[in-house]
């Protein structure tokens, strides 16, 4: 498999994904309150705050599935409010991976056929589907359990997946919703572990939500979020 | 707290805040839910209704005029003769009860079209009474004393004075209420008509009076005097029956029972030339006579509600998944299983009372279009009937009602299991996203499926259950039918699994596709239950089109065979199967003597009653019939005896249904009871027969003749003499006699494919609508399905895959889907064909049916149920493909 290096935040042409006053309200509440930030290629940035302070949804609105009331949010130069929702789709399909917290893995795909959904989403060739999904599994260390179907794995197996699958494209950026926070602290570790090392390895931005002082440390930056607006930043070393 | 209140009021707050709240915000899916029960219990309400008014218009009419009689005396076979009225008031001497003597006859309007189709004119029941002595029948209950006053003020009426002029007049005649009111006739208005063949002019003499205690009289009810009838219908001094009245008082009963003693003890010939019955029996063997076809016809509507039920089944079952964390918050408040339960099934009742209300409205409409297509049938081949509407019946709607909230409740039970086991910790550890459906291991049961099956076949077996009045209700079949329609159910969830894995073997580049199949591999028991409903509707509309298809084919060629004479005459006043309207002798010596004529067939027909069970006796030109109709043989004479009309007295044919209804074989002997004495006749051999399911008794016209003592003739065919034109000849015998309906072998063959036809029409409107339910149904199990996955869905969307997709993905499982229930359908459909046709067909009619398959027909219902469903399963894709993740509802 061809992993990238990591990218420099100092260098704007890494710059992937950036947000300028996001602004975003639910029934008149007004949710982001006018968020910027910058993603560079090979950044991990972790999204701190309380529950409520728009931590997904700002996820949400960075990933194309939701879209902001104003400001912008440009990915590679391409603004995301400009597009229209096949457009947004092809964004997310082919640049943008995602974890949840449940996992959301399909019940009735086996583990090989999760991860080989978004190449065939990609119409990448059988053959080289096979080889990267392959490879992918065996990276995140659940090649044996391949043919299992998710009722049948574990949940550090499930998020394995999950993180394969979200990989599996070769995103430019990978959007991880509390990825560690279903899973006991051993299964937590091995998962930021893996992000982290994969972030690295093939030079995907990873813009992490968590609650998880943990979690946040293997971030370059952390960003912290408070009723809708950014409260603070730090740099991690 | 819910959990400290009061059982009600908890189950208040359950209904009110909860139930009612959440049909309130899914509106549109909630009134869909109601209406397709609603049509369910439509389709039964008005099925029902429709039977009872074809059934109510075989009354006795005498009833609306008098009291309703306490008995009736009738002849065995035929009429009485007057003289009855003499023997019977010598028996019953001083006795305070009142004879009247009765005719009846049918008519018809007469013909203004030459194209009409056959039946589609007016027809009347004629009531020929002894109007002086029923204006003196000084009844309390009765309407006899205002007979000859005034009934309306805005019709010119009679007055008493007038009696003498009514009864001096042979062709006064009183007519209904609404016969006024529809035709603008009033007391001295002209009437046409056509009796026999004889077309004439009755003048109105006035409104038939109401009886305070019966219903108004019928449209097509006219009333003459008795002796006028008897000239018009060419039956001096005869009677059809004399009806027995009691004065009004107390202890009526124990009256009755005094005079009917005294009947039956009185000195007379034996047998008897006259037997006693009463209105009920009468009333009872028409009803009787009908029974089997009301019967299917109530077992096809409950096909509509079945699947309705279904529905519901899948509708509470998805409000069940869209409310699992509700239920699950509830339950962790303190709510107890059981009231959760109870507060489910108190929804499924409240849905069964709404959807039944909501069926009556729209079964009463129904009723009114169903009432015209079955009383077509029942005039083509039971009785005379005029039913234009069906009235609002509340024990009916009551019984719907009934049926529609028990059958929810039933449907929701496992439901409300469903919810009542959901357990307080799944939101938390499930994410309150993923919900598997737990019940009906049984519906994965092969094993069961093939016992089901197998019971089944043997089920088959079992002769018919024999009703009073002949009819045969062929129970065993009807509960193989349901339990092969199950057992497929079952195995139909089977057969999508092979399906779907098959499919998946094929590894078709395609995300849609893969996603489709990944979910039918391995099919949950929504897919199961989805295509067992699908199992349920195309197995029987598929098993029907096998029935109808092979019974078109049998009376094309029983069609063609048996009208291979060139004419076909009869009065053109028989409209219906019980037409009264003869041919009098002198008319039909005219047809026979016209020199176009080679050789004639004379048919008479008496209605006659054996061992109580009402069947028709014929007398005709065996050599002609076997000749000119070429009867196909169940059992074929062993000698040519019985078409020799020299050697043939003592001997008969009879039809199939007669054979099969009267458990007779060739050889056996039949005893025929009249008012002269028994008669007897061997069975020489078995013909099958479409024409009536009452079955016939085939003697030679001229040992009828004699038994009968009159040469009235039903029908008359002529086959001509080479060189002569049948179309000429036809317009001749018109023209001389405006009174006959003169048919050719093509027109006759036609007109019977088109009542045949006519009869199905509303099997057809039944299965459409099972049909459509059961693609509702699809529908809405692929909502719950996808209401399920909509975490799934969200994921995907996030992966990448966009609206169009994820919609051809689910329209493609819906499409599988019924493929798999059409593939078991139609497989299951082939046993209910040979089931229909060779036992349900066989056992109830007495018919053996040539067996065809409108594969044409099998075709357009396959790509009819699987464009409908493919499209339900992508507008259902559509809209879950925009549903939030995390919405509640």
């Amino acid at each position: 498999m061809n992993l990238k290096t990591a990218g420099n935040p100092e260098n704007p042409s890494s710059l992937v994904l950036t947000a300028t006053k996001v602004t975003k309200s639910y029934a008149g509440r007004a949710v982001l309150r006018g968020v910027s930030l910058d993603l560079h290629s090979g950044e991990r940035i972790a999204l701190t705050g309380p529950s409520g302070s728009g931590k997904s949804t700002l996820l949400n609105c960075l990933g194309g599935v939701d879209r902001p009331d104003s400001g912008s949010i440009l990915f590679k130069n391409l603004a995301l409010e400009t597009l229209d929702s096949d457009a947004l789709t092809e964004v997310r399909r082919r640049h943008i991976g995602t974890i949840f917290q449940f996992f959301h893995l399909l019940p009735t795909l086996t583990a090989f056929e999760n991860v080989e959904l978004p190449l065939q989403l990609n119409e990448v060739p059988p053959s080289e589907r096979l080889v990267r999904v392959r490879s992918l599994l065996e990276r995140v260390g659940v090649l044996e359990r391949a043919e299992a179907f998710p009722g049948q794995l574990s949940g550090g197996e499930m998020q394995r997946v999950a993180i394969a699958r979200a990989m599996a494209h070769q995103p430019s950026v990978l959007l991880a919703d509390e990825p560690t926070g279903n899973l006991d602290s051993r299964n937590g570790a091995i998962i930021l572990d893996l992000l982290r090392n994969l972030s690295d390895e093939t030079g995907t931005a990873l813009l992490l939500v968590t609650h998880s002082g943990a979690a946040a440390q293997i971030c370059h930056r952390e960003i912290h979020l408070r009723d809708g607006e950014i409260g603070g930043q730090r740099e991690n070393d | 707290m819910i959990v400290s209140g009061q059982p009600n009021q908890v189950r208040w707050i359950l209904w009110s805040r909860f139930s009612w709240r959440h049909w309130r915000y899914s509106l549109i899916s909630s009134m869909l839910l109601l209406c397709i029960l609603a049509v369910g219990v439509a389709a039964f309400f008005s099925i029902r209704l429709a039977n009872q008014a074809a059934v109510e218009s075989f009354r006795s009419f005498t009833g609306l005029i008098t009291s309703q009689s306490d008995g009736i005396v009738s002849a065995p076979a035929g009429t009485l003769p007057e003289a009855t009225l003499l023997e019977l008031r010598g028996i019953l001497k001083d006795e305070p009860v009142n004879l009247v003597p009765v005719l009846e006859a049918t008519a018809a309007a007469p013909k203004t079209d030459e194209n009409e189709a056959l039946g589609s004119r007016a027809n009347y029941q004629l009531l020929g009474l002894d109007l002086a002595s029923i204006a003196n029948v000084s009844s309390a209950d009765s309407a006899g004393s205002g007979w000859f006053e005034s009934s309306t003020s805005s019709q010119k009426q009679l007055s008493t004075n007038r009696l003498g002029n009514v009864l001096r007049d042979s062709r006064a005649v009183f007519i209904s209420k609404g016969l006024a009111a529809r035709d603008h006739l009033e007391a001295g208005s002209l009437f046409p008509l056509l009796v026999n063949e004889h077309p004439v002019q009755l003048e109105v003499a006035g409104i038939i009076p109401s009886n305070p205690n019966q219903p108004e009289a019928p449209m097509n009810l006219l009333i003459m005097d008795l002796p006028a009838l008897q000239k018009l219908t060419d039956k001096p001094g005869q009677l059809d029956r004399i009806e027995l009245l009691l004065e009004p008082g107390p202890q009526r009963a124990e009256r009755w029972r005094r005079i009917e003693s005294i009947l039956e003890s009185s000195p007379s010939t034996v047998p008897r030339a006259w037997t006693v019955t009463s209105p009920a029996d009468r009333r009872e063997a028409a009803s009787m006579m009908t029974r089997a076809f009301r019967l299917n016809l109530t077992i096809l509507s409950l096909l509509a509600l079945l699947v309705g039920l279904y529905l519901v089944f899948q509708g509470l079952d998805g409000a069940v998944i869209r409310r699992r964390n509700e239920i699950a918050i509830l339950r962790s408040l303190g709510v107890t299983s059981r009231q959760i339960q109870n507060a489910w099934l108190v929804e499924s009742g409240a849905i069964g009372l709404a959807g039944g209300m909501l069926g009556l409205c729209l079964g009463w409409l129904g009723a009114q279009v169903a009432v015209k297509m079955v009383g077509k049938t029942v005039n083509a081949l039971y009785y005379s009937t005029s039913v234009n509407s069906a009235a609002f019946d509340v024990y009916e709607a009551a019984m719907a009602l009934g049926v529609s909230v028990i059958s929810s409740l039933i449907a929701g039970w496992i439901p409300a299991r469903v919810a009542a086991n959901t357990p307080p910790a799944q939101v938390a550890s499930r994410g309150g996203s993923v919900a598997h459906y737990p019940g009906g291991r049984w519906i994965r049961n092969p094993i069961l499926a093939g016992l089901m099956i197998a019971s089944g076949y043997g089920l088959t077996f079992i002769p018919p259950l024999r009703l009073a009045g002949g009819g045969r209700l062929p129970m065993g079949s009807y509960v193989a039918a349901a339990l092969w329609i199950f057992g497929a159910g079952i195995w139909a969830g089977d057969i999508l699994s092979g399906m779907g894995r098959f499919l998946k073997c094929l590894k078709i580049n395609s995300v849609p596709f893969r996603l489709a199949v990944s979910h039918l591999a391995v099919p949950s028991g929504r897919h199961r239950l989805a295509v067992a409903g699908l199992v349920c509707a195309v197995g029987m509309t598929a098993g029907m089109a096998i029935l109808v298809g092979s019974f078109d084919t049998t009376m094309r060629g029983w069609i063609s065979r048996t009208f291979q004479a060139d004419l076909y005459i009869s009065s053109d006043g028989a409209q219906s199967a019980s037409s009264t309207s003869r041919i009098s002798p002198s008319t039909w010596n005219v047809l026979l003597k016209n020199p176009a004529v080679r050789e004639a067939n004379v048919i008479q027909v008496m209605d006659i009653h054996l061992d109580g069970i009402s069947t028709l006796l014929v007398g005709n030109h065996l050599a002609f019939f076997r000749e000119h109709a070429r009867p196909a043989w169940v059992s074929a004479p062993l000698t040519d005896q019985v078409f020799d009309s020299g050697r043939n007295a003592g001997l008969a044919l009879v039809s199939e249904s007669f054979a099969d209804r009267f458990r007779v074989n060739r050889g056996d002997k039949v005893k025929i009871p009249m008012s002269n004495g028994t008669r007897e006749v061997v069975i020489a051999g078995i013909f099958s027969d479409y024409g009536n399911e009452r079955g016939s008794l085939l003697i030679e016209r001229e040992e009828f003749s004699n038994w009968f003592g009159n040469d009235l003739a039903a029908s008359v065919i002529l086959a001509l003499k080479p060189g002569y034109d049948a179309e000429s000849v036809r317009a001749e015998f018109r023209r001389d006699h405006p009174g006959l309906g003169v048919f050719t072998s093509s027109y006759l063959r036609g007109e019977a494919l088109r009542i045949f036809r006519q009869t199905f029409a509303v099997t057809y409107a039944l299965e459409l609508i099972g049909i459509a339910v059961a693609i509702a149904g699809l529908a809405f199990t692929m909502a719950s399905l996808l209401w399920e996955r909509r975490m799934d869905l969200a994921v995907l969307r996030s992966l990448g895959m966009r609206h169009r997709e994820l919609s051809v993905a689910a329209a493609l499982e819906g499409a599988i889907t019924a493929a798999a229930g059409l593939v078991t359908g139609l497989m299951i459909s082939l046993a209910l064909g040979w089931l229909l046709i060779y036992r349900i067909n066989k056992q109830t009619f007495g018919w053996t049916l040539q067996t065809d398959y409108p594969w044409m027909q099998l075709i357009a219902l396959s790509v009819v149920v699987l464009i409908s469903a493919s499209a339900a399963g992508w507008f259902v894709g559509r809209w879950a493909s925009k549903l939030p993740a995390e919405r509640e509802e």
